[in-house]
């Protein structure tokens, strides 16, 4: 079966809207007022661990009630219509579930069956075929790598053609070559008329394949806009250096400091080439020793960390630790 | 396919190719049937393989019904669960996709028993008997079944199931009619005996083979089995994580 070619029973415009959506753990907002709007796209949700991400998603696939807020999934409430919603949409948790005593066929055929299409053998055999595993089919995952278990979970997903595809930390674990395919494979599902909803906490990897990007961080939602517009948030160079020794903070116009790596500082500059010698001659009166210095355009991590600094002045931007560890298992 | 079947048939295959679990339950029975039906030293009767086959199913049966709890957390530990609430078919079909396997599994394990128990010198049960005993196996295995899974729900972890577990498989186990019947039971110990729902069973199995229909026992066990199954039903639907 071709998945462009397929009908969709219900197309819709805005497959996922949230309104309100909130989430506390006892005491704890996992997700607080979350509002969006996710239209036929590849959208990213983008945060550190322990952001919110999976909680997110975890509530739109009805497995877990918010706290307040609610959501629409194809105009499915996730409160009075789980069942519908469940029709609409394939989940793909973080960790990786497969049967290993099961070949690849078998494992696809089973949800096809779950998911009650109409011929679960064809179903199963374009879903495989779609995700590159035809030729491994009839082998037990046991002997499948990594890369090709998680294909093997995105054809489990894709085998109802869904409308809507929740995909929670996808590369995860994976190396290069397995996470591009990956992409490549979301990507052409997106072409099919899918919507895909997918968290990551790669950067680079939600600046090259999602259309839209939400920048999540504790919860709440700093800023949703394409990559591109979101990197031209910061008009800014970046600037760093590399430094043995310790770095008690300077004044330049134009340059604020953003925060230290190990030993590498980040600095915004207004202007990357009249900042670097500044910098470095400041530097060097506090008895440093500069081993490196590069100039960049910003990336998606710097848009991130100049969301998350501006609300959260006390500390660095990346001070989570302890978010981390009340939220536990959920990541 | 019927989503209970396709949840059932994923566990079956797992069982089966995973080898020494599948090895496992044809071996137990049997060490249970040679070290204690013919090795203890019993004075009340001279035919104990008799008497303590009864009890050696409905054990068995228990054994196979506690993994049901079991399979529902490894599902959960390894993130399938997850996957399987997220689906469209209905939620209560995981459930009884896991008792149909534990039936499955129970029910092989009880033949096994029956033909080495007759090997043994057991005294034949005719087909009608032999019917009553696993009508009343099936609805004990369901009824325990329906039990562990349910509770599986609530008890996140492995290592707090097993130990669950043994709280409720050991007392149940000792405190029933498996062993020695009522006469030869201290006194104290007769009541939580006959309140016991393994005891319900063996003592149908063993009045079946008297010539006598155990209305009161399968009534109780049917009664039980029901409400068991509504409330587990009702939980599956509710789950959230």
């Amino acid at each position: 079966m071709d998945y462009k070619k397929r009908e969709r029973d219900r197309p819709c415009k805005t497959p996922i809207v949230t309104h309100d959506l909130t989430r506390y753990y006892g005491d704890l907002c996992a997700v607080n007022r979350l509002n969006l709007e996710v239209e036929n796209e590849i959208f990213g949700i983008l945060g550190p661990n322990g952001s919110g991400k999976t909680t997110t998603v975890m509530m739109l696939t009805t497995l877990l009630a918010p706290t307040s807020g609610t959501a629409e999934i194809c105009g499915y409430d996730i409160h009075r219509q789980p069942e519908l919603v469940r029709k609409m949409i394939s989940y793909v948790p973080q960790d990786m579930a497969v049967d290993v005593r099961l070949t690849g066929r078998e494992n696809v055929m089973m949800y096809a069956e779950l998911y009650g299409i109409t011929d679960p053998a064809q179903g199963t055999r374009s879903a495989l075929k779609t995700l590159d595993l035809a030729d491994r089919a009839d082998d037990f995952v046991k002997t499948y790598s990594g890369g090709m278990r998680r294909r093997l979970e995105l054809a489990q997903a894709l085998v109802h053609n869904p409308q809507v595809l929740f995909l929670d930390e996808p590369t995860v674990g994976l190396d290069v070559a397995a996470r591009k395919k990956i992409w490549h494979h979301i990507r052409y599902l997106r072409e099919t008329g899918m919507s895909i909803f997918v968290t990551t906490h790669y950067m680079d990897e939600a600046d090259r394949y999602c259309d839209r990007v939400a920048i999540i961080d504790k919860g709440i939602v700093k800023a949703i806009d394409t990559p591109d517009r979101l990197k031209s948030l910061i008009s800014h160079d970046i600037v760093t250096a590399t430094i043995s020794g310790i770095y008690s903070g300077f004044a330049i116009p134009g340059v604020t400091y953003a925060e230290s790596r190990g030993d590498e500082l980040v600095f915004f500059a207004q202007n990357g080439e009249k900042a670097l010698p500044q910098i470095l001659d400041a530097l060097a009166v506090q008895g440093l020793s500069i081993l490196a210095m590069s100039i960049r355009r910003p990336s998606l991590d710097d848009v991130f960390l100049h969301l998350t600094a501006s609300s959260d002045e006390d500390a660095g931007p990346f001070n989570l630790s302890t978010f981390r560890n009340i939220l536990g298992r959920r990541g | 396919m019927n989503a209970i079947l396709v949840y059932c048939r994923r566990d079956l295959i797992r069982w089966i190719r995973g080898r020494w679990g599948f090895i496992s339950a044809l071996v137990t029975p049997a060490a249970w049937l040679i070290f204690v039906g013919l090795a203890l030293p019993i004075r009340f009767t001279d035919d104990y393989i008799d008497f303590v086959t009864p009890g050696i199913l409905v054990m068995s049966t228990l054994t196979a019904s506690l993994q049901g709890g079991g399979l529902l957390i490894l599902d959960r530990m390894l993130g399938f669960f997850t996957k399987f609430l997220a689906l469209p078919a209905p939620r209560e079909s995981i459930l009884f996709g896991k008792i149909l396997v534990i039936m499955i599994r129970g029910l092989i394990q009880s033949t096994i028993i029956l033909i080495l128990a007759f090997l043994l010198g057991a005294t034949l049960y005719n087909p009608y008997q032999l019917f009553i005993t696993y009508l009343i196996l099936i609805i004990f295995g369901a009824l325990l079944s329906s039990f562990t899974t349910t509770l599986a729900i609530y008890i996140g972890d492995h290592d707090s199931y097993a130990a669950v577990n043994a709280m409720i498989s050991m007392p149940l186990f000792f405190t029933s009619t498996a062993m020695m019947p009522y006469s030869v039971m201290p006194e104290w110990m007769r009541i939580p005996a006959a309140v016991n729902p393994l005891s319900f069973a063996i003592d149908g199995i063993r009045i079946v083979q008297e010539g006598i229909f155990p209305l009161v026992q399968i009534g109780l066990l049917s009664g039980m089995c029901l409400l068991l199954m509504l409330i587990s039903v009702r939980a599956f639907r509710r789950v959230k994580l």
